[in-house]
């Protein structure tokens, strides 16, 4: 799963290099060359031209109340003040009580919030 | 025996502490914020009526001007008794509860009681609030089925939004009547 260059990776960045001017002339020629002229090549069922305009701005104003979505999704997400969501979870309170062993490094594990708020302020004794 | 103390809100707004020990175990503790500006009641009223009058002036309709008239009293009046606090006290009585007291400018007082069975303990937590990271003071309620569990949060102080210096001294107050109950304990 490295980033390293292989000839698969080449070959298909290529291909996407090809495609994408493709479509870019593409696109430049429904926009620009009269519909007239298109007849008269016999593409008549191409979308209408309101669209080589339209799509663009949907798609940047999509952009840009993406941005205003997001902002607005964090904030739904965040946990209200009185949200038992904001001292415990799931795994704290399923964790088992790891027994204290004399000069071994304490385990790892969820310390309950009396405990911290007691070390914190009140004054050591 | 009562003490003030001045403190800032997490805002900069600022707030004072008053302490009062009825007796060994009950401890009275408000918090109480500015009260409403002459300046800031001014700023709205005038800009409410500077919108009217410029609507007036475009659409030569005179009901423009007794609606914001009456939208500003009632605005007024509305803010006065449903949102702005004065004063949010806390009153801890060792062996019966805690009640909490919001009394909001116009008089109106809002109590709760939640019974000392009910408190697992009084802590500072901190979580995001808005775009922020506050601490704040809140009560544990206890579990009724799981003794180390928490079944609600119920926040403390929520308008007036003290720093954690004034936190840590109602913390104190608090635990010191708290921790009574665990030396002399009652049956319940």
């Amino acid at each position: 799963n490295s980033p390293a260059p292989l000839p698969e990776r080449a070959i298909y960045g290529f291909a996407l290099f090809l495609g994408s001017w493709f479509g870019f002339i593409l696109y430049l020629i429904w926009a620009y060359i009269p519909e007239t002229w298109l007849f008269s090549l016999g593409l008549t069922y191409w979308p209408q031209k309101y669209w080589a305009v339209a799509l663009p701005v949907y798609l940047l104003v999509a952009v840009g109340i993406g941005y205003i979505l997001l902002f607005g999704i964090n904030m739904m997400s965040t946990a209200p003040l009185n949200s038992t969501h904001t001292i415990t979870d799931n795994y704290a309170k399923k964790q088992q009580q790891k027994k204290f062993q004399e000069e071994a490094i304490p385990a790892l594990q969820d310390i309950p919030i009396s405990e911290v708020n007691r070390m914190f302020f009140l004054p050591e004794k | 025996m009562a003490e003030e103390r001045r403190f800032r809100s997490a805002s900069g707004a600022p707030i004072a502490l008053r302490r009062r020990q009825h007796s060994a175990s009950c401890r009275e503790l408000a918090v109480r914020g500015p009260r409403l500006q002459l300046r800031s009641l001014s700023a709205a009223t005038s800009a409410v009526w500077l919108a009217a009058y410029g609507l007036f002036a475009l659409s030569e309709n005179s009901v423009v001007l007794s609606a914001a008239i009456f939208i500003s009293l009632i605005g007024l009046i509305i803010y006065l008794h449903f949102i702005k606090i004065d004063q949010e006290s806390l009153l801890v009585i060792g062996s019966l509860g805690i009640q909490v007291t919001s009394s909001y400018a116009s008089g109106k007082e809002s109590t709760t009681f939640i019974e000392m069975g009910r408190v697992k303990d009084v802590v500072i937590n901190e979580a995001i609030h808005m775009q922020k990271v506050i601490y704040y003071l809140c009560i544990l309620l206890q579990d009724p089925e799981d003794p180390q569990g928490v079944s609600e949060v119920v926040p403390l102080f929520q308008s007036s939004k003290p720093r954690l210096d004034c936190l840590i001294e109602v913390y104190k107050s608090c635990q010191e009547i708290l921790e009574q109950r665990k030396t002399a304990p009652q049956s319940s």
